[in-house]
């Protein structure tokens, strides 16, 4: 089977100095990957080479097994800073249809589907408020369902919920989690949080520094649904968790820029 | 807050009436001769005359409509050549530099040029209205266009937008709260050269209307036009800010 996103060799370079280098990966379709590595390692630009944002100094990165030139319709980003990737001046029901809009979906067809957005993230009631009077946890819902209105077939995450207290983090998860298993999305998902990678993921990559590569591939072959308070206590979870934060901590003593 | 408003609105009317009240004090005790400071009662009653035969009003009106068309024609040419200028680097880069030529010109100069053009006529105080008041309009919307955050930027390249529809969607909203301190300021050029035209061309107006009074030493006449431009400047400008508190209702929260 052809893997849905491709790394060839790819790398990136800002001027002379090189931030990630001999990239090969494979992402299959439906399939959840995380990324981890020290911070300025390069996980948000290898994020933003899926996306389109940014081409690729060298190799190719591709979908479907075409080169990505742009950013692609079935193609969606979640952004940390919801504050910032949201537009202030439209409601939370604005806010879902700008993708639709984006998107060229007929203005009738429009407001089921924010509706059945709302519903699905959770947002009962709150289609008419401002992005403002919104909790951080509540403005990165909406962000997830602008994403999800563009239907995409790839999800990017970009640490969504590291500027998120613990409990909120935790249910922000689970329904990540329980959309993916209803909808068959891969997601590529970046983080920093260690236990909150082998949680979500099918497969977490562990990033090198300097320049940027990938060190180490864990599988986690653990059933879903998974669970907040049992899976941390699976055995394969902590011997993942253990090789983790050893190789982390290996990367670490390498010397950064 | 209400009751806040409130006082301050009360604190604002009673120093007007403290204004009105020194006034009253300076001609009663003929600090000023009354030829050229008249009672304030004395220009109220030619507020009143004024209205009543119909002259005052009907000058009033079509100052009004004056201001009115040139702000417009400013905001409207101030918004588009500003939305061009924040959104392409070719108009940043060869339209911005004779824009930035012109800026400082101050519009009691470009009057003779419109009269040149124009003559003494009510398209000549539109044209010297329009290019006076454009200014804060045009360069509030190029300003407001180009600053939009990156994060957003980049949200509109992953959903694809076009030009216009990222202007449309994007950089004008974003740019509003400026346009519209922008709007504000021009609405104060408009009237201030609204009234210098007509002083000019001798047109049916508050302008004419304050001119021939001074000439004639008429000062309860002048003084009832003065009055009225200045109720013209606060009712724009509390109606402008009321339109204001609604467009920008997502920034009061939180
Ligand atoms: N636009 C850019 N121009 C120059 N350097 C950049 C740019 N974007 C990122 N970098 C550099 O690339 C490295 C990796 O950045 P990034 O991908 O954001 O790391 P991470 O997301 O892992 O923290 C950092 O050293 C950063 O300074
Ligand atoms: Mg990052």
């Amino acid at each position: 089977m052809t893997p849905l996103i491709s790394f060839r060799d790819a790398g990136v370079a800002f001027g002379s100095k090189q931030v990630l280098e001999g990239l090969n990966l494979d992402i299959a379709e439906g399939e959840f990957v995380c990324v981890v590595g020290a911070s300025g390692c390069g996980k948000t630009t290898m994020l933003r080479l899926i996306a389109g944002l940014h081409p690729p100094s060298e190799g190719v990165v591709s979908y479907a097994g075409q080169a990505i030139a742009r950013p692609r319709p079935e193609i969606a980003i979640v952004f940390q800073d919801y504050g910032k990737a949201l537009l202030p001046w439209r409601t939370v029901s604005g806010n879902i249809e700008l993708a639709l809009e984006a998107a060229g979906t007929p203005r009738a067809e429009r407001g089921a589907i924010i509706a059945n957005l709302i519903a699905l993230m959770g947002l009962e009631g709150d289609g008419g408020k401002f992005p403002s009077e919104l909790s951080g946890g509540m403005q990165q819902r909406v962000q997830i369902a602008r994403s999800l209105a563009q239907r995409p077939q790839v999800l990017l995450m970009d640490e969504p919920f590291g500027a998120l207290d613990a409990m909120t983090r935790q249910g922000l998860q689970d329904e990540l989690q329980r959309l993916m298993m209803q909808q068959r999305m891969t997601v590529f998902f970046v983080t920093h949080d260690l236990e909150e990678a082998i949680y979500l993921g099918d497969r977490v990559i562990g990033l090198r520094r300097n320049p940027g590569r990938i060190g180490k591939v864990f599988d986690v072959r653990i059933g879903r649904p998974r669970d907040q308070v049992a899976t941390p206590e699976d055995p394969e979870f902590l011997r993942i968790r253990r090789e983790l934060y050893d190789f982390i901590r290996d990367t670490e003593r390498e010397p950064a820029s | 807050m209400r009751q806040r408003d409130l006082l301050w609105g009360l604190a604002s009317v009673c120093f007007a009436a403290l204004l009105v009240f020194l006034w009253h004090l300076i001609s009663a005790y003929r600090l000023v001769a009354p030829v050229f400071l008249p009672p304030p009662l004395a220009a109220f009653n030619a507020l009143a005359n004024g209205f009543e035969d119909g002259r005052l009003a009907s000058a009033t009106a079509e100052t009004l409509e004056r201001i009115f068309l040139g702000w417009l024609l400013a905001s409207v040419l101030g918004i588009m050549v500003g939305a061009w200028i924040g959104i392409s680097a070719f108009a940043r880069n060869y339209v911005m530099p004779t824009l930035e030529l012109l800026r400082p010109l101050p519009a009691s100069a470009a009057i003779p040029v419109a009269i040149t053009f124009f003559g003494l006529s009510d398209a000549m105080v539109l044209a010297s209205v329009g290019f006076g008041a454009v200014w804060p309009m045009l360069l509030a919307t190029a300003y407001g266009v180009a600053a939009v955050d990156v994060r957003l930027v980049e949200v509109s390249r992953m959903l694809r937008l076009g030009r216009f529809s990222y202007l449309r969607i994007i950089a004008l909203p974003n740019a509003l709260p400026d346009i519209l301190s922008g709007m504000r300021v021009g609405l104060v050029v408009a009237l201030i050269i609204t009234i210098v035209g007509e002083m000019l061309t001798s047109r049916t107006g508050l302008g004419q209307w304050i001119m021939l009074a001074a000439r004639s030493f008429r000062s309860a006449d002048l003084f009832a036009g003065i009055v009225i431009l200045g109720l013209i400047g606060l009712a724009s400008a509390l109606m402008l800010s009321q339109i204001e508190r609604w467009l920008l209702r997502w920034r009061l929260q939180a």
